[in-house]
């Protein structure tokens, strides 16, 4: 049991572990959307696009959180830029933004003086230094996150299944799709204090994706994405703790390495049902 | 007999390319339409402009005496199965219910009547057994079957369907077509975009496309020899002076043509 306890036992280990479930729940329900819709390109290159702007904040000593949703207006309209003035993909636009912000994020923190510490922090979080302001922060941005997921289930879900019909049904597929812009805004921003700007992206696609193969439909999906993400970051910081590991990575390769558990789990069961089958 | 869509001098762009050029329609109420030409020649553009989901750059469409935009809520567009992605985890009865999403808002529970729509829909479509299905788990032909079920349950007084028949098992083709025919008993307007020359002989109405509509009205008047030369451009065709003629599968039609 105490292998269990002696991980949280002191008020910085308490904070991580409530800063890493808020995280993981604002991720796994903006996530499961994400990965629905086919855009988890979009969603990394998004985590990397905020780094400019947290860089930014660190230099002119400003909260990051504002340099993160200014970064991330900024990602997002050259972006939509890019995909309407060219005939160039969308992939091809995200990309260019991809390596162009977290290029101009190390330019900026380059500029630095503990330019190494500062980059780590920010690309890889620092589970242990969460205050209790950050989290009074995401506990807001969680609350409204998940408030506006459930608002939006109908348009989300119409858009998900075809832009199309969401129109003609009345759902705005376009403000839909807005919508769910901001909410991965705000899941990210309200996150990367606690897993770091690249390491999120683990929380926001490995719970949905592994919730995926084992969901019949989205509320499922969501509700499973979300107790795996809740689980990743205990067991994370728990293995941490014992493995002196970093938290934050230690946080976002448990459910990596769930996916594949639970990829080889269903592969085996339905060979083993195929068998079944054939032999009957 | 009155129409229900009106097109006057209608031009359609896709990015820079003309898609249908000036061209004048009309779609009769409580009728079957059929809109038929060879690939590329803006059948689903036709119906996607019919359903105010692409804008036209010239000329007007109007449905119901009204925009196609404003007449959205009384159109109901059931895609081609194979455009409509899987992914999404949706069983056959949920995926059948969204289609009451227009009535309900956002979070407006489903009514009694509601769930009528949705039972009856499944019912006639002969998809009750797959309610609790995964749409992953269903052939290309139930799949369709589900869509159709979408596009009835919903309330409509146009029923717009790009190639409901193509591609299908008997069983699903043989149940879509029976809805096809049911739908202007029930005072509804069916158009639908096919290949099928014989399908289109069986509609009450015709538009002949090929990057612009060739010709409409009923059917003898509309699929003579002339314009179906004219539309494939198949000089093969020439040989052939029956208006009994059945066109070549379409991806076949290219041998002709040399």
């Amino acid at each position: 049991m105490e292998w269990f306890l002696d991980p949280f036992a002191l008020g910085f280990q308490q904070r991580a572990l409530a800063g890493g479930i808020l995280a993981g729940l604002m991720t796994a329900v903006v996530g499961t959307w994400l990965v629905l819709r086919g855009m988890s390109f979009f969603g990394d290159a998004f985590v990397h696009g905020i780094v400019p702007g947290v860089a930014a904040a660190v230099v002119f000593d400003i909260n990051p959180l504002l340099g993160a949703a200014a970064a991330a207006l900024v990602m997002v309209l050259a972006i939509e830029l890019v995909n309407r003035q060219t005939a160039l993909g969308e992939d091809t636009s995200i990309g260019l933004l991809f390596v162009g912000m977290l290029a101009l994020g190390v330019i900026i923190i380059s500029r630095v003086d503990s330019y190494s510490g500062s980059l780590t922090t920010i690309l890889f979080g620092d589970a242990l230094g969460v205050t209790s302001q950050d989290l009074i922060i995401q506990a807001v941005l969680a609350v409204v996150v998940i408030s506006a997921a459930t608002l939006f289930y109908r348009p989300l879900l119409a858009l998900s299944f075809n832009a199309d019909k969401a129109q003609l049904w009345g759902l705005n597929p376009k403000r839909a799709h807005a919508a769910l812009l901001v909410l991965i805004a705000a899941a990210v921003i309200g996150s990367f204090q606690s897993v770091g700007t690249l390491l999120v992206f683990g929380l926001l696609v490995g719970p949905p994706a592994t919730a995926a193969l084992v969901s019949r439909t989205v509320p499922r999906m969501m509700l499973t994405a979300a107790i795996i993400s809740v689980f990743s970051v205990w067991i994370g910081l728990t293995l941490s703790y014992h493995l002196n590991t970093a938290g934050s990575a230690t946080m976002a390769i448990v459910p990596i390495v769930l996916f594949f558990i639970v990829l080889a789990f269903t592969r085996l069961r339905t060979h083993r049902r195929e068998r079944v089958l054939s032999h009957a | 007999m009155p129409n229900v869509v009106v097109g006057h001098n209608v031009v359609i762009t896709r990015g820079s390319q003309i898609a249908i050029a000036a061209s004048d329609f009309t779609i009769p109420q409580g009728k079957i339409t059929a809109i038929i030409g060879p690939n590329g020649s803006g059948k689903s553009t036709l119906l996607h402009a019919i359903a105010g989901l692409l804008p036209v750059s010239s000329g007007t469409i109007t449905v119901l005496d009204e925009t196609p935009v404003a007449s959205q809520p009384r159109i109901s567009y059931v895609l081609q199965y194979t455009t409509v992605p899987t992914g999404t985890p949706l069983t056959v009865a949920e995926a059948v219910a969204m289609a009451r999403y227009p009535g309900l808002g956002l979070f407006g529970r489903p009514s009694r009547e509601d769930k009528k729509y949705v039972t009856s829909a499944m019912e006639r479509l002969k998809i009750t057994d797959l309610a609790k299905r995964h749409l992953t788990e269903l052939s290309g032909g139930q799949r369709q079957r589900v869509y159709v079920a979408q596009g009835i349950a919903q309330d409509h007084a146009i029923l717009l369907l790009d190639e409901p028949l193509t591609g299908l098992d008997i069983t699903s083709a043989k149940t879509i077509d029976s809805i096809i025919h049911e739908e202007p008993d029930r005072g509804c307007s069916v158009v639908l975009t096919t290949h099928d020359l014989e399908e289109a002989r069986a509609a009450d109405h015709v538009i002949l496309t090929a990057g612009r509509v060739v010709a409409f009205g009923k059917p003898q008047d509309v699929l003579t020899t002339e314009n179906l030369t004219n539309a494939y451009g198949l000089g093969s065709l020439h040989e052939h002076q029956s208006t009994d003629l059945i066109l070549p599968a379409e991806h076949h039609l290219g041998d002709h043509s040399h």
